[in-house]
């Protein structure tokens, strides 16, 4: 079926099969592997990506349903190799280990940052528990967000 | 070749890591697994369809056997032929040119099965279902509990869980018919036994076997186990001569990876008037699932959780029995502190018990009983290296203001408020070496840890080594040392792990062998080039012998259990470590507060459960809880730097004390938060359903 979408600013016109998951159009089409999947049962928060500026899991949607839509992964981030915000924030706090979880905490601080709201930290908690990580126990992500918020 | 470069966490960072499932394979087919729905039954046929797929049989892969002492060697099919054991267990692979055809192809995969009757062994190897045995007496036990002002009793269950990295299992395999070298891209964190178990399922010389480990996204354990999945794509690869690749799905790996724990301890303390630990008397058993894992067979779990009863108290005698008992479940492997996960929250709690008998403070107990004498050999045989178990337990006590917590805590009892506060005291053992593993006879598993540094011409260093990192900053800490013990730029360093060829043979990454022997082989080869004025064209490999070691540490959580809700939360966490000296500070505590998070969960959230009929209920993470940001307190950590003579540096190991220490802490927290309601917890996690099931009014309705 035909599928038309942005990608990181880029119009992506294509094929596609009405059962291929949006997260796996971004990996194996698009070879845009910085998005990762850690459960495909909508839970981990490892594939998330903004559609059309909204925080949404990539396992969980279909391609065909991003249709017309503008799609944000990880790699827009830093597309001149200059880190945004977040990411540098992200290093300063060492707030990834082994980094699987990170692209998805990534867009999901992003969309929060891009709202202009400020959070607290209890709120902050709350906003980020769609977002699993095995590795940091948390406190890092949440001083490089709130550092951010400054 | 897999290279831990400077800039490794920004490249991850930006979506450019390198995991398993973004590596490209030219003509590359995905392979799923068909995997049993049923607990028990034999396999009457599996016809996979033609031309992609192939049954257990067909495959052609060998039986892989374990022998240790004290173990009922079962022959392990890693594609089932005969009879399936448990629920996830798989009977053919087949492949399509991506995930969505090869699920096709499951579907189209028939299989039939005849159910088997409850109450047959598991194996018939073992007719008791007892695949792994052992016992130990230190003599002594009886005399103490005839001497003794009393004996308590205490049962206490840690649950089955998983270790749960985020990036699940993954396999690529390739072969090339000219060398005959068939290479396997795997998540793991044992290449060289990888290779081993790839080698010997496929009966091949293990220089035909190259493994590679790309970006891991986290291990805890359950990535160091020779997966049936490992031995698939390489003999599948050779049968059909392209490129197969496997990433595992969550379902698979909450059903089929490897679960961790389950593990009930029942003890018997014999006590003084004045609170003092006469003789410790323990039962051990494990529900270790289906099938021994490789290479760490039936008895890691229930052995390590054995050995580690008792272990920061200075006891007389001890006695203990420990089994492994097979089931229709899920093999049960490694996860972060293994059994001493158990053996720690079963004495914890029972410490607590004890203080509660005697009406004697928490804290009290301990210091009373704490071992004074370092190093020592202990009753049950352990030799301690190092550490001041009075020095953590004053520390704790004072970072915490532990009198004004307790305080508090009667305040709050007064308000009616759910208040609890709870000590979690350890030690635990780290990076065994080959003597200790020869000593539970254990010989597939050398317990070597190596490490080779080159000066190239250009006047860079390349150090490699036989771990593989999986997020613990294994490059980092190596550049830092390089740069103490050398003075050479970090940015002049290169390092490599995880390629069987090119790194030198070791024993891989877990029980912070990292800190242990993978350092101290590091720093001696560092040592040697250093003689050696790091002239270019220097070569030294360096191979360790690691002998166990004894980190430490003593954690206080205060939780608040909701009155309403009975939803526990940690309110305050304290946590006090000895890992020797410390080698990189910020990656310490990392690992530390890491690995607290994760024990919050096992003591909180985390469990797998089965129905009567042997179907796994928690499939999904919808299911199986774990915690998430808001469930885990800020860290208090402090450090106590004891240096072990162990290790040239004095390090320990901290892979795997915060989770240690968070489970025997948190749980005895919520027992002391919930025990005004006379609720009595004992089987981990203590979840609502857990205290409002325990309480006493509760009962008659039922």
């Amino acid at each position: 079926m035909e599928l038309t979408l942005n990608v990181n600013g880029r119009e992506w016109r294509g094929d596609v099969p009405g059962r291929l998951i949006l997260a796996d159009l971004l990996r194996d089409r698009l070879h845009l592997t910085g998005t990762h999947l850690g459960c495909e049962q909508g839970v981990c928060g490892a594939c998330t990506v903004l559609v059309d500026g909204e925080a949404v899991r990539s396992c969980l949607m279909l391609a065909l349903q991003a249709d017309g839509c503008s799609i944000r992964t990880v790699e827009s981030l830093a597309p001149d190799g200059q880190l945004s915000r977040i990411q540098a924030a992200f290093l300063r706090h060492r707030a990834l280990q082994c980094g699987f979880c990170t692209p998805g905490f990534l867009m999901s601080i992003t969309e929060l940052l891009d709202s202009g709201q400020r959070y607290n930290r209890e709120e902050l908690a709350e906003m980020l528990s769609g977002n699993v990580c095995r590795c940091t126990g948390y406190e890092p992500i949440l001083d490089a967000v709130l550092e951010c918020q400054d | 070749m897999p290279r831990l470069g400077l800039e490794n966490s920004r490249l991850l960072i930006t979506g450019n890591g390198s995991y398993l499932a973004d590596l490209e394979f030219e003509g590359c087919v995905d392979v799923c697994f068909v995997r049993s729905p049923f607990p028990n039954a034999e396999i009457a046929r599996v016809r996979p369809p033609v031309g992609s797929g192939l049954s257990g049989a067909e495959l052609g892969i060998r039986p892989l056997q374990l022998e240790s002492r004290g173990l009922v060697s079962v022959p392990w099919d890693p594609i089932a032929i005969h009879r399936v054991r448990y629920v996830g267990e798989s009977v053919a692979v087949v492949w399509g040119k991506d995930r969505y055809e090869a699920e096709d192809a499951v579907d189209a995969t028939e299989v039939d099965y005849d159910r088997l009757p409850d109450g047959i062994p598991v194996h018939p190897e073992a007719p008791d279902d007892v695949l792994f045995s052992t016992t130990f007496d230190s003599g002594g036990f009886e005399e103490a509990s005839s001497a003794a002002h009393a004996v308590i009793e205490g049962s206490f269950k840690a649950a089955r869980q998983s270790a749960l990295p985020i990036e699940c299992r993954g396999v690529a395999a390739s072969h090339d018919s000219a060398s005959g070298v068939t290479t396997v891209w795997t998540s793991t964190q044992i290449p060289h036994l990888v290779r081993k178990g790839i080698a010997l399922g496929l009966g091949v010389d293990e220089d035909l076997i190259r493994v590679l480990v790309p970006h891991v996204g986290g291990g805890f354990g359950v990535k160091a186990q020779v997966f049936a999945e490992e031995i698939a794509l390489a003999a599948l690869t050779r049968r059909i001569n392209r490129p197969v690749r496997w990433i595992e799905d969550r379902w698979e790996n909450l059903v089929a990876s490897a679960h961790a724990h389950d593990t009930g301890v029942t003890m018997r303390v014999a006590v003084a008037r004045d609170g003092t630990f006469l003789g410790v008397d323990a039962d051990v058993v494990a529900d270790v699932g289906a099938y021994s894992v490789w290479p760490f067979s039936a008895s890691l779990e229930p052995a390590t959780a054995a050995a580690s009863l008792f272990g920061p108290y200075a006891i007389r005698a001890i006695k203990y029995r420990a089994r492994g008992i097979a089931s229709h479940r899920c093999p049960v492997g490694a996860h972060r502190g293994v059994g001493i996960n158990a053996g720690v929250y079963a004495t914890e709690r029972m410490v607590d018990t004890i203080a509660h008998e005697l009406n004697i403070d928490p804290f009290d107990i301990r210091r009373l009983n704490a071992i004074r004498t370092m190093p020592c050999t202990t009753a049950a045989g352990r030799e301690l290296d190092s550490g001041d178990y009075l020095g953590l337990l004053d520390r704790l006590a004072s970072a915490s203001a532990y009198q004004e917590l307790r305080r508090s805590q009667r305040q709050s009892r007064q308000e009616h408020r759910l208040v609890g506060v709870g000590i979690g005291f350890f030690n635990e053992h780290s990076g065994s070496g080959p003597s200790d593993y020869r000593r539970r006879g254990v010989t597939t598993i050398s317990g070597e840890d190596s490490a080779r540094v080159v000066v190239t011409h250009e006047g860079r260093l390349q150090i490699y080594t036989s771990a593989a990192e999986a997020g613990q900053g294994h490059a980092e800490t190596y550049r830092a040392l390089a740069g103490r013990e050398l003075d050479i730029a970090p940015e002049m360093i290169d390092v490599f792990e995880g390629d069987t060829d090119a790194c030198p043979k070791g024993t891989g990454t877990f029980a912070s062998r990292g800190g242990v022997g993978v350092i101290e082989a590091v720093v001696q080869a560092l040592r040697k080039v250093a003689q050696l004025d790091i002239a270019p064209g220097t070569d030294v490999t360096h191979v360790h012998e690691a002998k166990q070691l004894y980190p430490s540490g003593a954690h206080l959580a205060v939780v608040e259990v909701d009155a309403d809700t009975f939803v526990p939360r940690v309110v305050r966490y304290v946590a006090i470590e000895d890992c020797g000296t410390i080698l990189h500070a910020d990656i310490v505590d990392e690992q530390v507060r890491g690995g607290i998070a994760n024990g919050v969960g096992c003591a909180l959230l985390e469990e797998h459960r089965y129905s009567a009929e042997g179907q796994i209920l928690t499939a999904s993470l919808l299911d199986y809880l774990v915690p998430l940001v808001a469930d885990i307190p800020h860290v208090e950590l402090h450090h106590l730097t004891n240096p072990s003579p162990g290790t040239t540096l004095g390090s320990k190991g901290v892979g795997e004390a915060g989770t240690i220490g968070a489970i025997a802490a948190v749980s005895n927290a919520v027992a002391d938060a919930v025990f005004p309601l006379g609720v009595r917890l004992t089987a981990l996690p203590y979840s609502p359903t857990r205290i409002s099931d325990g309480m006493p009014e509760a009962l008659p309705d039922r």
